[in-house]
């Protein structure tokens, strides 16, 4: 039995390779090699358009850094999506401490994975999505340094999320994790009576382990482009402030993410091979949590410092004004980046660690405000006076600016040792982090997912969609986090199924705004798949008026040059554009129009 | 990029290899923290023979014999700490070894078998 078993899984992987082979020697045909030196961005001498795959295998083997940045997105977008239905069921869940929608082990399960998705699956993501489309552009760069790695990057996440997810797929007894995102051991390192030995815990953690991997690769090509790639014209006085953030965003990830790695792999060991790095004898229960949060702070501000750059970059051109102390503001993400990895430990102050090291980590928490708040007032004084339009990009970077302020200032309250030892594990904190994750940084990219829209799509938004997107998404993730924050004041833990009949009321309200977002995100994706299909067409490259206040940028720039090639020599792209999928036909139509 | 608009739309760039990569690291993986032996086997190889295949096509190698001989090499290193010391996984062990000979008989069968091609 055993031994047919390991003969069929022979069989079927030995296959598995064959059909790899195969393809591959098929690609090979239309493929013409020419040894390309560096393994670095090249172009000019590498195959033409022609030999550019159709269809599907043009996404699965692509290394253009706007197609990887599509990737991304779609990607993200995706997370986005199941990491909210999964919150749904949860706040229906949460009606009434009475209700048996699920199970409370299920909801555990859909706890983690929501966590994670959204951390993880989305956040990151969705700012590699703009960071490798924009970020060459931005820098006169022709791709980023290692297109290849950057291909590598993207395609380790597809297998990380089927990874996080499996618990949930039909896979004999797996069942999903419940250890929350920190997964604190020993819980997750399957001591007790639960489900937390089971594999589903196991592949959880190995997707989280790819998806860093991922990240890593990632981050050293940004900063190999940055720093390489630039073109002749950009200067470090003269990059702009989104390429800035990511550079420090890399920077962040380069110190965070392997550490992360290898307490995870440490995790799995202690897990399935036997060894004790966190047994209760040896590393005890406070290593895991060092390791952890000196990994997972720096991790909020690897999400929340490219959000902060799109807001700082989109929102000038909808002031009509150049943004208010560039220099301050880069200063202030430098310094973000550095005293990030000093305040890890305002995670545990309730851990009875030693009072004296507590204090200096409250210093320091509060220290990292600063910067935070020479920040928001720069955003608030590039406003001021200026000519601002109300656009639906814009929007959401007000949006962002006000939700940051209720999840800062909250944060710095956290920060007090006092206060937080009374609002610790409560809904507070909940409030606190998702004013900053869902109000600050999607809202960020939302601002930028509608801004860059027609650079991307070659085609307009519905502008009337897009503002009700916006309205129900502020008014509703305020109702929802407020009432997390008063249910914290009152003393709801959080990550329960149930809780006390005198909670009712502002679960309820919570809920009621996690309906209107819901209600927002049918609109936003109706209006962004109906008008990418049928919106009416970009015709110049200026949608959004920049000129007009001498605001014009690289990116823009190259997407007029991009308009009038396909205007220009539209004839003889024929060819490229019948075996050349979707973005050179849309091109050529227009060009057509 | 400005001299030269839509430069990087005329001339796109693909290569087949990074989407093995990125799928033989955790097929391996999963082969070999659950020491299943095929699928540890098969992720190893996978992935070995995908970035052999980018390192050929970024003319970083000339011919793919001698890097699958590389990894081969690094497979029985691996391999044999964890089959033979007192690390003491003797089948996931096996299973890098198994992965790292099949490498090496491919790169010295290519090495001495198949004829040199003009360097492309
Ligand atoms: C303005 C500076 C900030 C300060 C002083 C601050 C402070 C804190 C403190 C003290 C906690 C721990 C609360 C507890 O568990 O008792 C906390 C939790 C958290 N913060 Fe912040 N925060 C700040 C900004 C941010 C930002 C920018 C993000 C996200 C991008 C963020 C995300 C989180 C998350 C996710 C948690 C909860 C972690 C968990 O226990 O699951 N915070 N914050
Ligand atoms: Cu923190």
């Amino acid at each position: 039995m055993q031994i047919t078993g390991q003969l069929a899984l022979t069989v079927v992987m030995g296959l598995f390779l064959v059909v790899i082979a195969a393809w591959l020697a098929q690609i090979e045909d239309w493929r013409s090699y020419t040894p390309i030196g560096s393994g670095g961005a090249t172009g000019e001498s590498g195959y033409v358009s022609k030999e550019k795959p159709a269809g599907i295998s043009r996404w699965l083997t692509t290394v253009d850094h706007k197609d990887i940045g599509l990737l991304y997105g779609a990607y993200g977008v995706i997370a986005f999506v199941v990491g909210g239905l999964m919150i749904m069921l949860m706040r229906i869940e949460l009606l009434d401490p009475e209700m048996t929608l699920l199970s409370n082990s299920f909801y555990n399960s859909l706890l983690t994975s929501h966590g994670i998705t959204m951390l993880f699956l989305f956040g990151t993501p969705i700012i590699a999505a703009f960071a490798n489309y924009l970020v060459p552009l931005l820098i006169g760069a022709d791709d980023m340094a290692f297109p290849r790695i950057n291909a590598i990057a993207f395609w380790l996440l597809p297998p990380g999320a089927l990874l996080i997810w499996a618990g949930f797929f039909p896979l004999g007894d797996i069942v999903p994790a419940q250890t929350a995102w920190t997964l604190y051991t020993p819980l997750s390192a399957g001591v007790g009576g639960g489900s937390q030995a089971n594999a589903g815990v196991d592949l959880m953690i190995l997707g989280l382990h790819l998806t860093g991997v991922s990240a890593t690769m990632g981050s050293i090509n940004f900063i190999a482009t940055i720093l390489t790639e630039r073109g002749e014209k950009v200067t470090w006085a003269n990059l702009d402030i989104f390429s800035w953030t990511i550079l420090t965003q890399s920077g962040l990830i380069l110190f965070a993410f392997p550490l992360l790695g290898s307490a995870l792999i440490m995790l799995l060991l202690d897990r399935n091979l036997g060894t004790t790095f966190f047994a209760i004898e040896a590393g005890g229960t406070m290593l895991w949590q060092h390791l952890f949060w000196f990994f997972g702070h720096p991790e909020v501000y690897i999400l929340v410092l490219p959000p902060m750059g799109i807001v700082s970059y989109v929102l000038p051109r909808f002031s009509g004004r150049r943004l208010f102390g560039f220099k301050f503001v880069v200063y202030s993400t430098l310094a973000i980046g550095v005293l990030s990895y000093g305040v890890w430990a305002h995670h545990m102050f309730a851990t009875g660690m030693d009072p004296r090291l507590r204090a200096s980590f409250m210093a320091v928490s509060l220290a990292i405000a600063i910067p935070s708040a020479v920040k928001t007032f720069n955003w608030i004084t590039t406003m001021w006076n200026g000519r601002v339009r109300l656009t639906t990009p814009m929007l959401f970077c007000v949006g962002f600016i006000s939700n940051f302020i209720l999840g800062g200032v909250t944060g710095v309250f956290l920060a007090s040792i006092p206060v937080d030892l009374v609002l610790h594990d409560t809904y507070y904190v909940v409030g606190h982090f998702h004013y900053i994750v869902m109000g600050a940084i999607a809202f960020a990219g939302f601002a930028g997912l509608y801004y860059w829209f027609p650079m991307f799509t070659g085609r307009m938004y519905q502008r009337r969609l897009g503002k009700i997107h916006f309205w129900t998404w502020m008014i509703g993730s305020n109702i929802t986090f407020f009432a997390m924050i008063v249910l914290g004041y009152g003393g709801m833990p959080r990550r329960y199924a149930t809780y006390l009949p005198q909670f009712a009321t502002f679960h309820q309200v919570a809920t009621l705004g996690a309906v209107l977002m819901f209600i927002g995100g049918l609109v936003w994706t109706y209006n962004f798949v109906v008008s990418w299909l049928e919106g009416p067409k970009v015709q110049d490259g200026d949608p959004w008026n920049l000129r007009e206040d001498g605001m014009y940028t690289n990116e823009w720039q190259w997407f007029e040059n991009k308009q009038e090639t396909a205007l220009a020599d539209g004839g003889d792209e024929e060819e490229a554009v019948t075996d050349g999928g979707t973005t050179e036909a849309e091109a050529e139509a227009e060009a057509e129009d | 990029m400005d001299e030269q608009p839509g430069l990087s739309d005329q001339y796109r760039r693909a290569s087949p290899w990074p989407l093995f990569v990125a799928l033989g690291i955790p097929i391996a993986e999963v082969g070999i923290l659950f020491d299943v032996f095929a699928v540890a086997v098969a992720g190893l190889l996978l992935f070995c023979g995908s970035v052999t295949g980018m390192l050929r096509e970024s003319g970083y190698a000339e011919t793919p014999w001698r890097p699958l001989g590389a990894f081969a090499i690094l497979l029985f290193v691996v391999g044999g700490t964890l089959a033979f010391t007192d690390v003491n996984l003797v089948t996931r062990g096996y299973a890098i070894i198994t992965a790292g000979g099949l490498l090496a008989a491919a790169g010295i069968g290519g090495e001495l078998f198949v004829p040199k091609r003009e360097a492309v």
